[in-house]
């Protein structure tokens, strides 16, 4: 049975519009438009255990949304959604406590304390016990260097420092599925291919899911053996990158960025 | 649960080291609290002097400038509006965060939101304290009316915490609903400031009103500590206050689950 059974969720956003001209801003103090705006039009598919799914789309597709329900922070208007053999949403708690997440956008460090401080914090919430959390935080300090830095506050911590602590702080815990929403933004060439190693080899060794949304196609490259593409809340591919490149490229040996660019003009995106 | 209340107080030992990092904001409340007392003391001398013999005051003169340090010195615990650090996460949407860990979001930000209320109390009253202490004269801070009486201020305070911080919650649930905006949660924090006594001690308010001003949930934060200490109420009478006190964050922690359960449900998290 595969890890994660999404079959056609769907969420709608409710915009609210103040109305255009002179008045608008008095008239809009009293009245409001709303319009429903569809993030999720029918978006389902599966994954299985130890996959590295790259999840694309331009902005505003409904990736970060597929995200937000899959870590059940969001709950779908329609459609079913099994992970691990629960509800995200519904049951929260307990599925919360077997992932990990990412948010390259935000941050689960606290700003004024040594990120280790936040480790700790972050031990107890989970309930690790005690040897499995000093070695667990060893062996992933280790791998991403980080232990130079583990009496840092996070304020004072590049961007790069910053995202490389804050997958410790998602794989602390150990979850079998980890949700990385855009973890390479505003990374520099070094810092993203350390990532990008560092997951590969995690992958490998613990055998943990990974489901990443980015915008930058070397990561794809570099780790998914499997892409989806979201458009316009819809799934519109799932498969390899090599199949990709063959339905759309102009020709052979085609840049990925222009293949991508020339496939969203094609399906209108 | 037993997972849950480390996790809390681990939340809570976090929170309050991090409240403490700002200690030259905590020191300008301070003085903004002490300046503020000066001019209710003067303003009170000035009222009960002119006032002599044609007015029947509840409260007499020492009482009531006792009233005003005790006041000040528990202010902050009446900073619930709104954890700034918690707005924030709504507003940005990194709540989207905090709803990744295997935490019930009540317990969650009530552990955190009381923390940084302790922080704040910590200095901000201590330096108020020192202050009261140091004042020479009829504008200084009197000594509790009895040791009794003081010994359950202290119980009344510990009480007083965990309504505020119960209160608080539930502005923050309120204040889930993020498309009011700040509106409903300043209209929440404008009432519990006058009705806890904040601007007037609740036994000068008029006669007619005195029992419905003593049982609103409001009392506990300022005034029921506050009579005990400066002894406008009898130890023997606190066991009733007390017991506003408790059952009244009761009801807090109950609505305020309520309404962030609902809440959550329709939760949305702005931002990509």
């Amino acid at each position: 049975m595969p890890q994660i059974e999404l079959s056609g969720i769907r969420k709608a956003f409710k915009v609210y519009e103040r109305p255009a001209g002179r008045w608008g801003l008095l008239k809009g103090a009293f009245k409001r438009e709303v319009r429903s705006v569809t993030a999720l039009d029918g978006v389902s598919f599966s994954v299985g255990e130890g996959e590295l799914v790259g999840l694309i789309g331009p902005n505003g597709a409904g990736k970060s949304t597929t995200v937000k329900v899959m870590s059940g922070i969001l709950t779908p208007d329609a459609g079913s959604c099994v992970i691990n053999g629960r509800v995200p949403w519904k049951a929260r708690v307990a599925h919360v406590s077997e992932i990990g997440v990412v948010f390259g956008q935000r941050s689960q460090l606290w700003w004024d304390v040594p990120v280790s401080d936040s480790f700790s914090l972050l031990r107890d919430i989970y309930g690790i016990p005690r040897e499995r959390y000093e070695s667990r935080l060893g062996g992933l300090c280790g791998a991403l260097e980080v232990d130079s830095l583990l009496k840092t506050p996070a304020r004072q911590l590049s961007l790069g420092q910053r995202m490389r602590c804050e997958l410790v702080a998602a794989l602390l815990h150990s979850p079998k599925l980890l949700f990385l929403d855009e973890p390479t933004i505003g990374l520099d060439a070094v810092s993203k291919l350390a990532l990008r190693a560092f997951l590969k080899d995690e992958n490998a060794r613990s055998g943990v899911t990974a489901l990443l949304t980015t915008h930058d196609m070397d990561d794809i490259e570099a780790l998914c053996s499997r892409v989806m593409v979201i458009g316009r809340g819809k799934l519109l591919y799932d498969g390899g990158l090599p199949g990709l490149r063959e339905r759309y490229a102009a020709y052979e040996g085609q840049d990925t960025d222009e293949v991508i660019a020339r496939m969203y003009e094609e399906e209108a995106l | 649960m037993k997972r849950t209340l480390r996790a809390c107080l681990s939340l809570f030992r976090i929170r309050a080291a991090e409240s403490l990092q700002y200690r030259l904001a905590a020191l300008s409340g301070a003085v903004v609290s002490i300046v503020w007392t000066l001019i209710e003391v003067t303003v009170y001398i000035v009222f009960y002097t002119y006032a002599e013999g044609r007015a029947n005051f509840s409260l007499t003169l020492g009482q009531v400038i006792a009233y005003s340090w005790v006041k000040e010195l528990l202010y902050a615990l009446l900073v619930f509006n709104i954890d700034d650090e918690i707005r924030g996460k709504i507003i940005s949407g990194d709540v989207g965060v905090e709803l990744c860990r295997p935490l019930d979001l009540y317990w969650h930000w009530f552990a955190k939101s009381s923390a940084g209320r302790v922080g704040t109390l910590t200095f901000r009253s201590g330096a108020v304290l020192l202050a009261g202490i140091l004042i020479p004269g009829q504008y200084g801070m009197t000594l509790p009316a009895s040791l009794p009486g003081f010994l359950l201020f202290l119980l009344s305070v510990g009480c007083a915490f965990l309504l505020c911080s119960a209160f608080g919650a539930l502005v923050s649930a309120v204040r889930l609903g993020i498309t009011w905006g700040d509106g409903p949660t300043y209209m929440l924090i404008l009432l519990g400031h006058v009705l806890s006594g904040g601007y007037l001690p609740l036994q000068l308010w008029p006669d007619f009103i005195q029992t419905a001003l003593l049982y609103q949930p409001f009392a506990g934060m300022i005034d029921i500590p506050a009579r005990l200490y400066v002894g406008s109420a009898a130890p023997a009478e606190a066991v009733p206050f007390l017991l506003v006190q408790i059952g009244w964050s009761a009801v807090f922690v109950a609505v305020g689950r309520l309404v962030m359960s609902r809440r959550l449900k329709n939760v949305i998290v702005q931002g990509g």
